[in-house]
């Protein structure tokens, strides 16, 4: 396909824009987020004040390639997103997409892969903001649901990981059945990106051949009363392959 | 303090309910990854669940080793209070 919409400026850009990401994160985790914890004693506040500064980061990622044109997005029912004890389910096909979520939902909580709280680079920012690992499961179950019974809005990518252009979107049940245990509401995001770009089994320099588009569609509320009457292992299997039904049909994932 | 026979018609009777399971393939050998199917996410609502009905705060990490109905069994058993 031919390389339009100025592919080598693009190109330079993009490599540009993931140094300088590194480098706020790295800098946000390792200066701002400490000096927050110094002078925020209170766990609440500082969780809160780490996440604001950590989504006004997103944010400004986002707006920055915008604005420079290297990406254009469009975020639709954004405001229907960031109630108290709302869990946001959304699917994963690009490596950025959290932070379109946490930058315009910064209030939230989010299940995070266990990696990196390890990893050097975000470890700092992922405990100052109270994010959730991933593993292992009990805690992670027994986390999400504290957070959402404590009114916080809680943002989960039921896959896992991104998906790999061409295969189908698997899912782990775990987002249903944190639903199903403590969830006041639950509301699908549905997240496209034409030309598919920053996947899963792609290197970031493999840049399309145009400028990619994220489409960022928030749902209906999904009614959890329906599910609600019959033990929790039997309704949240329901609700998973609900949920997957619904993510399977809105979003064609394609090579 | 309940007999270990109480505790297995109870582990059992919850097995059933929870994972709509056949009767008699509930028994003190089956494995819970290979015969009964439960996995991670399924023993955290088991746990709860039993952790409920026996009126015991149990950690996680006291289930780590338990592979089969029978080690749940005496995991409980020793779990009570003495």
């Amino acid at each position: 396909m031919k390389r339009t919409d100025f592919y080598w400026l693009r190109l330079v850009g993009t490599g540009l824009w993931f140094l300088v990401f590194g480098l706020v994160t790295f800098v946000l985790g390792f200066m701002v987020l400490p000096l927050i914890r110094l002078v925020t004693p209170n766990r609440q506040r500082r969780m809160l004040r780490s996440r604001a500064v950590l989504g006004a980061g997103m944010r400004s990622f986002i707006h920055g390639v915008s604005d420079l044109r290297f990406i254009e997005y469009e975020f639709i029912g954004r405001e229907k997103l960031g109630r108290p004890g709302q869990l946001i389910v959304a699917n994963h096909p690009t490596l950025i997409d959290v932070c379109f979520l946490l930058g315009f939902v910064p209030t939230a909580s989010c299940i995070v892969k266990a990696g990196h709280f390890r990893n050097l680079i975000t470890r700092g920012a992922v405990i100052g903001a109270a994010y959730i690992p991933n593993a292992p499961t009990e805690e992670m179950i027994h986390a999400a649901e504290a957070a959402l019974q404590a009114g916080e809005t809680l943002l989960m990518f039921p896959e896992g990981t991104r998906t790999v252009p061409g295969r189908p979107l698997t899912m782990q049940r775990g987002a249903a059945n944190v639903a199903l245990r403590a969830a006041r509401v639950l509301t699908p995001v549905y997240i496209s990106c034409e030309p598919s770009t920053l996947s899963k089994n792609l290197p970031w320099y493999r840049i399309p051949p145009s400028r990619p588009k994220w489409t960022l569609r928030v749902g209906d509320d999904i009614d959890l009363a329906a599910y609600r009457g019959v033990p929790l292992p039997i309704a949240s299997r329901r609700l998973h392959s609900d949920l997957a039904g619904l993510f399977g049909g809105a979003t064609q994932v394609r090579d | 303090m309940k007999s270990r026979e109480e505790i297995f018609q109870t582990v059992r009777t919850a097995l059933i309910e929870l994972f709509e399971l056949e009767a008699p393939i509930v028994v003190p050998e089956a494995r819970f990854d290979d015969d009964l199917e439960i996995d991670s996410i399924d023993a955290v609502d088991l746990i709860d669940h039993l952790s409920r009905i026996f009126d015991r705060r149990v950690s996680p990490r006291d289930f780590r080793s338990v592979r089969t109905v029978q080690d749940l069994i005496d995991t409980i058993e020793r779990l009570q209070p003495q």
